[in-house]
């Protein structure tokens, strides 16, 4: 089928592919993200003050696929994956190790190397997590992810705590071209090469969410919505589950890869176990997922970009005490979590969409401005009541209950 | 033809079946019943025959073949089919949904795990399938689920959910069907009516149907065989008038003193 128009109870959609059909406003906001996406690099060139920065907004578009992969398993599996810098972690270092010790520079090369690479890892990790539900399922996947960062921290060749860098280390290649290359471009970090990988990964995340738009609509997409739902029931159909289960755990792994392999074409200087396998590295996939909206496909997507944004934000206040100054933006990003958990828990893109809780309030707010003053009261309340409970439990956390 | 031969389980020290050998399907499409009182092993002896459990001794036979070991899913294939005394559906899917799925994962498995079935699977898309919407359309027509085709299956009224359940089942076109307890849960006013679909769709299909049911009245009226349990042994099987003849049987089930 061909891209074209059709009308669906009254409903103009907009096909774009085969079983994608879009409302006019969703296409005209697809469109208008993925041209701010592309015009970002030329606008954080020229709005200094604005907390728009390419390096945390890249991070967060590779982390963000990296959550959309982690999604695949939360959503449809209902497996929570704490490990999942295992994957991303993998690809990057395959980068490193193929440019420094391998001399291999081809951007191509590398990341199929390393998309390989952590292909193998997430078949490796998900076979032993097959047997796993639930908090196991999570502990297996944490201990994995562990594992995968104690290998580089222990071995020096590997550059311990301090990592790898992706620069060649054959001789006579002359300083600017030890990175690696796209064509005849080495992502050295400049302003351009540093555009253009940034719009070669829009195209690539835009690919993989097309790709895991169809997965989640296709007969294996539904088998995996069986077992998240009912385990026991999908076996009793006839569904191999621990191969699925596994199947989908590779694939969520890929996307992990992707997202390791664009990670480290970007920050080549800098490939270490902190940034890129540690436990937190996995965490924030997850939280990613979450803060986006984990019900939606392009959701941990754009939790990706909101998170690193506001990790950054965050990273840059400081409280001065008398101890000396304290760095708070871990503390604030925990902030945001639980305000999103409590009051948005279908997350940014989840609360956007109809039926979400943004979305239906600012249309009962277009309809019937009024409903503004018993809204700030009833919040009132609830803030007040909170603040009474929050009281009365510490009173009996301290003094015991009487 | 399903055959229990010499089924012993345990769990702890409690023999929950003890050497239990039954047949299934001496004509094909007969509907039988499985009768007896609490913990005499019903469950144990369906959960052992389809997979869910494996036994400590004794095998399981399906048409000649012996399927001792074998996954349940692989049992499934075989055409041996089973439903859950707790209604076991996707919550978050509609009826519909739930029943596509079942189809597709019956349309998948056919001819076993293979390359293109699995890639095929990966890259069509789960509602293009013409006859597999009109096998849907058929199968909520015969369990009369019309009018909740749309409904997510978390909304539905219990009677309904378990008519679903049961319609997943047969969507997988069984050789064998076993239904444990299809009417618990279920009111008074809609027992008659979902045993009454159950056996009015396995005739139509000719399917070997083996339910575990507590209602006598309903037992006596649709059943053409009856397999009555006692502490994990057989008591005694034959026509439905057994449960008037069976006078230790009476006492075991009802509790009744004549």
């Amino acid at each position: 089928m061909t891209p074209g128009l059709s009308r669906e109870d009254g409903q103009l959609k907009i096909r774009i592919m085969k079983g994608l059909e879009l409302t006019p406003l969703r296409l005209v906001l697809l469109l208008a993200g993925i041209g701010f996406l592309f015009l970002l690099p030329a606008i954080a060139r020229n709005t200094g003050n604005l907390p728009i920065r390419v390096r945390p907004i890249y991070r967060g578009m590779v982390l963000g696929l990296a959550a959309v992969g982690l999604n695949f398993l939360l959503r449809h599996a209902d497996l929570t994956s704490f490990g999942h810098a295992a994957f991303f972690g993998t690809a990057a270092y395959t980068v490193a190790i193929m440019v420094q010790i391998f001399d291999i520079q081809s951007a191509v090369v590398l990341m199929a190397v390393a998309v390989v690479a952590a292909t193998l890892m997430a078949a490796l990790v998900g076979y032993f997590t097959l047997p796993h539900e639930g908090l196991y399922f999570a502990l297996v996947t944490l201990a994995f992810g562990q594992l995968a960062f104690s290998i580089p921290v222990g071995i020096s060749e590997l550059g311990g705590t301090d990592g790898l860098n992706a620069l060649t280390g054959a001789s006579g290649v002359p300083i600017g071209e030890q990175y690696p290359r796209l064509g005849g471009l080495f992502f050295n970090g400049q302003e351009v090469p540093n555009t253009i990988l940034f719009w070669v990964t829009i195209v690539i995340v835009v690919i993989s969410l097309l790709v895991m738009y169809r997965l989640i609509r296709s007969p294996f997409g539904s088998a995996l919505d069986a077992i998240g739902q009912q385990r026991t029931r999908a076996r009793f159909l006839g569904l191999p589950v621990k191969r699925y289960v596994w199947a989908a755990f590779i694939i969520s792994g890929i996307y992990g890869g992707i997202a390791g392999a664009l990670y480290a074409l970007f920050f080549s200087t800098s490939i270490d176990p902190g940034s890129t396998l540690q436990v937190f590295v996995s965490g924030d996939i997850l939280y990613i997922a979450i803060l986006g909206g984990f019900k939606t496909l392009t959701g941990p997507f754009i939790g990706g970009i909101v998170f690193e944004t506001l990790s950054n934000v965050a990273s840059d206040v400081v409280i001065t005490g008398p101890a000396g100054e304290t760095e708070v933006g871990r503390l604030i990003t925990g902030a945001v979590l639980l305000v999103i958990v409590f009051g948005f828990p279908s997350g940014i893109v989840g609360s956007l969409k109809p039926g979400g809780r943004v979305y239906e309030a600012g249309r009962t707010l277009i309809r019937n401005p009024s409903v503004v003053g018993p809204w700030s009261r009833q919040a009132g309340r609830g803030v007040v009541d909170a603040g009474r409970r929050a009281v009365k439990n510490v009173r009996i956390l301290i003094m015991g209950v009487k | 033809m399903l055959e229990a031969k010499g089924l012993k389980k345990s769990f702890g020290n409690i023999q929950a079946t003890d050497d239990v050998s039954v047949e299934f399907g001496q004509e094909e499409g007969e509907l039988v019943f499985i009768v007896g009182p609490n913990g005499a092993g019903k469950s144990t002896l369906i959960n052992l025959l389809t997979g869910l459990l494996e036994p400590d001794e004794g095998s399981v036979v399906l048409d000649g073949e012996e399927i001792t070991g074998l996954r349940p899913d692989e049992r499934v294939h075989k055409g041996l089919v089973r439903s859950f005394q707790v209604v076991k559906v996707f919550e978050e899917m509609t009826v519909r949904e739930n029943i596509r799925t079942a189809i597709l994962i019956k349309e998948q498995m056919t001819g076993g795990w293979t390359p293109s079935s699995f890639f095929g699977g990966l890259f069509s898309l789960a509602d293009e399938h013409e006859e597999v919407e009109g096998k849907i359309d058929d199968l909520i027509e015969q369990f009369r689920l019309e009018d909740a085709a749309e409904t997510v299956a978390d909304e539905l009224p219990h009677g309904d959910r378990k008519l679903l359940d049961v319609a997943m089942s047969f969507a997988l076109d069984p050789n064998y069907l076993l239904l444990d307890e299809p009417t618990s849960g279920v009111s008074a006013q809609e027992t008659d009516y979902v045993i009454e679909t159950i056996v009015e769709v396995s005739e139509q299909q000719n399917v070997t149907t083996v339910t575990i049911e507590h209602d006598m009245d309903l037992v006596k009226g649709y059943a053409d065989r009856v397999i009555a349990l006692h502490q994990g042994s057989v008591h005694g099987e034959g026509p439905p008038s057994m449960l008037e003849t069976d006078q230790e049987l009476r006492r075991l089930l009802l509790g009744v003193e004549e």
